[in-house]
């Protein structure tokens, strides 16, 4: 069974009293230990998609399940268990709590799991070692460069064990050195059997995924070779 | 979420905001310290005016003339035969009415037809003894009358360096259970001290410890009232304040008659109290005591004024003050609230953003409403706190102004509840509808 299943999913915006379309009959699936790049150049509708993907946004119109779960017919409350469970949302800003230190951030998901964060600062030594943050740790957000807040919003999308990584330009903001290092996490990260989809509007970026899809101006289409 | 941890990172929150904290504070330190002494004020108002009257009596009826602007007689002003001490050195004898008030004079009953063209005929209306015996006998239903003045002379004596102002009241031997005064020591003055013109003095407690330093150095000492010696005859115990009239703990009571005699000469405008027998009587009685007065003193207009009507007077503008000062407290109130609204909507506002990844994250609704509650809740009783110290601070200063602040363990809980409810409600509602957002439109807030 796979992971995501999305059927003809439209979603548009209101502007003034006309609904522009963003996303036009979408149809995407991604299986268990699959890495997918959603490339797309600008304002086609990636973060949007991702959005919907994320459970962060309603859709229009159209099927999506996750994990099985009928999501388009779930209430926004049943929704923040399934972002909390499910999904590890990895921001193309970070999106880090600017008045917690590196841990308090990380270990956010599981404490509103209900775990005490003693108990939850144990579980996360692991991630925080494997990311290389482990010295950072009683930094502020602010105290720390753009790749160290990457990695942190990533081992805090990680502390929760999510069945699908989702990963909104993960390298837009940082310089190429960084932006390697991140992909080659990513590539060890999905040996280690995590899911995970990535979008980016980069070609190169893309290709660290085992499989590519485009979209252009709200639709997709399995990569064929072409991106410009 | 657990409420440990929820209470864990409200703490780090208010520890990483503190100047944050305080600022949204201030509103609600005013506003709590505002509702406090507004209390404090308005029971201090209110026990001022219970005490003011606690040694007046309810049915005490004040008599007294103050105006000259009537009734130029003919010059008949020979009235009532001499005064034993006509000539004692007053200025301008020779337009001078005389009282009418011969002590000796008073058996004449039969005669007030006589007399009442006698005083009609005066200059200058002098309420007298005779008037106070008139309205004793014609007067019906009352309990007891007496007469009085206040002068202010020179007095030496005891500790004084040199000789200093006092109030002297010229009184009868039953002001002091017409006003109910206490003695520390000693006795007051008797009807003797008072047909004999003798001097005799009885102190107020204040006076007595200023110029003799203690009660009991007090008695029996003898002082110099305008260059005379008066012997302490007894002391006052300590009254307080009085609304109205004399103030006894700062007066010296000497006999009525000494003073006329040695001090004022007939330059007094006396007042004649009447006690009324019932205090529901007391308009009746006063409407007697008007026709009496008229009947000796035709068109003359006198003050009557009863202490029932004093006190309504007294605790109906005491009311006013504390409708004045409620409107105040509610008006502080509803400017600080706004203020608060205000500080917690922006910072809640700057903390969409936060509160978009608290969602995107997975947390419930109910737990960031529960951290965001707690915060305000925490902030809010910190500057109610600290307002009620603030409070406590400044009544010194407010006192120094004679205000009467009276403190209260309800006035301080009440002002307490105020400013956490409020700044709970104002910074819990901008919180409610950030939460109720769905995460994207959370996080895309500007
Ligand atoms: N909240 C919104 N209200 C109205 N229109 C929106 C909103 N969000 C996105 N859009 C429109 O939807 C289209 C797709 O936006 P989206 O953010 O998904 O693009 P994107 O592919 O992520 O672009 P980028 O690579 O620049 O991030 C754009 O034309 C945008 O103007
Ligand atoms: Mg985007």
């Amino acid at each position: 069974m796979s992971i995501i299943e999305i059927k003809h999913v439209n979603k548009g915006y209101m502007l003034g009293d006309e609904k522009v379309p963003v996303l036009k009959d979408i149809n995407f699936s991604v299986e268990k230990g699959e890495f997918v790049a959603i490339l797309g150049p600008s304002g086609s509708g990636k973060t949007t998609l991702m959005n919907i993907i994320g459970c962060m946004d309603l859709l229009d119109s159209g099927e999506y399940y996750l994990n099985g779960r009928a999501i388009h017919e779930t209430t926004e409350k049943d929704m923040t268990q399934v972002r909390n469970k499910e999904i590890g949302f990895i921001f193309q800003n970070y999106q880090l709590i600017s008045t917690y230190n590196v841990m308090q951030n990380i270990i956010m998901p599981l404490l509103m799991r209900g775990m005490g964060h003693k108990e939850a600062e144990e579980k996360c030594q692991e991630i925080v070692k494997l990311l290389s943050i482990d010295h950072r740790l009683e930094h502020r957000p602010n105290e720390l460069s753009g790749g160290q807040k990457q990695r942190v919003s990533i081992a805090r999308a990680l502390a929760s064990e999510p069945a699908i990584l989702l990963a909104d330009e993960p390298t837009g903001a940082l310089d190429t050195v960084s932006g390697q290092e991140v992909l080659k996490l990513f590539g060890k990260l999905n040996e280690m059997g995590n899911t995970i989809v990535m979008i980016t509007h980069d070609l190169k970026v893309a290709q660290a995924a085992k499989r590519i899809v485009k979209i252009v101006d709200g639709r997709l289409s399995d990569y064929d070779g072409t991106y410009n | 979420m657990r409420i440990s941890e929820i209470l864990r990172l409200v703490m780090l929150n208010l520890s990483q905001n503190k100047f944050k904290v305080i600022l949204t504070s201030v509103g609600i330190i005013v506003g709590s310290a505002t509702i406090m002494m507004v209390l404090a004020i308005g029971t201090g108002g209110k026990l001022e005016v219970a005490e003011q009257f606690k040694n007046l009596n309810a049915g005490a009826i004040d008599i007294s003339y103050e105006s000259n602007a009537t009734e130029f007689g003919s010059g008949g002003r020979d009235g009532g035969g001499g005064m034993p001490n006509m000539g004692g050195g007053f200025g301008g004898g020779g337009g001078f009415p005389s009282g009418g008030g011969m002590p000796d004079m008073g058996n004449g009953m039969p005669d007030m037809g006589g007399m009442n063209d006698d005083r009609m005929n005066q200059e200058k209306i002098v309420l007298s003894t005779e008037d106070m015996e008139d309205l004793a006998v014609f007067v019906p239903n009352i309990a007891d009358t007496t007469i009085s003045y206040t002068t202010t002379t020179e007095v030496e004596g005891g500790d004084l360096d040199s000789a200093s102002s006092y109030t002297i009241a010229g009184v009868k031997s039953n002001y002091m259970s017409i006003s109910n005064l206490e003695l520390a020591m000693g006795e007051f003055l008797s009807d003797e001290n008072d047909e004999n013109k003798e001097k005799y003095c009885v102190l107020g407690y204040s006076i007595a410890k200023e110029i003799f330093g203690s009660v009991y150095e007090a008695y029996e000492s003898v002082i110099y009232i305008d260059s005379r010696p008066y012997v302490v005859r007894g002391v006052l115990s300590e009254m307080g304040s009085v609304a109205s009239g004399i103030s006894p703990d700062t007066t010296i009571f000497i006999p009525y008659e000494t003073g006329i005699k040695y001090i004022t000469g007939e330059d007094v405008s006396p007042t004649i109290t009447v006690i009324a027998e019932d205090v529901d009587e007391v308009d009746i009685v006063k409407e007697n005591i008007e026709s009496v007065l008229a009947d000796s003193y035709a068109n003359a207009e006198f003050t009557i004024t009863d202490a029932g009507s004093k006190m309504e007077a007294a605790s109906k503008s005491n009311e006013t003050l504390q409708i004045l000062l409620v409107a105040m407290a509610v008006i502080v109130f509803c400017v600080g609230g706004i203020g608060i609204m205000n500080v917690l909507f922006v910072s809640v506002k700057e903390r969409t953003n936060e509160i978009g990844i608290l969602k995107a994250l997975g947390c419930s609704q109910k737990d960031i409403l529960m951290e965001f509650l707690m915060e305000a809740c925490f902030m809010s009783f910190i500057g109610a706190v600290l307002g009620v110290m603030l409070a406590l601070g400044i009544t010194p200063i407010v006192e120094s102004f004679s205000v009467r602040v009276e403190l209260s363990i309800s006035g301080g809980l009440l002002s307490l509840a105020f400013g956490v409810i409020t700044g709970t409600i104002f910074g819990f509602y901008p919180a409610y509808k950030a939460s109720t957002l769905i995460p994207v439109v959370a996080l895309n807030q500007e």
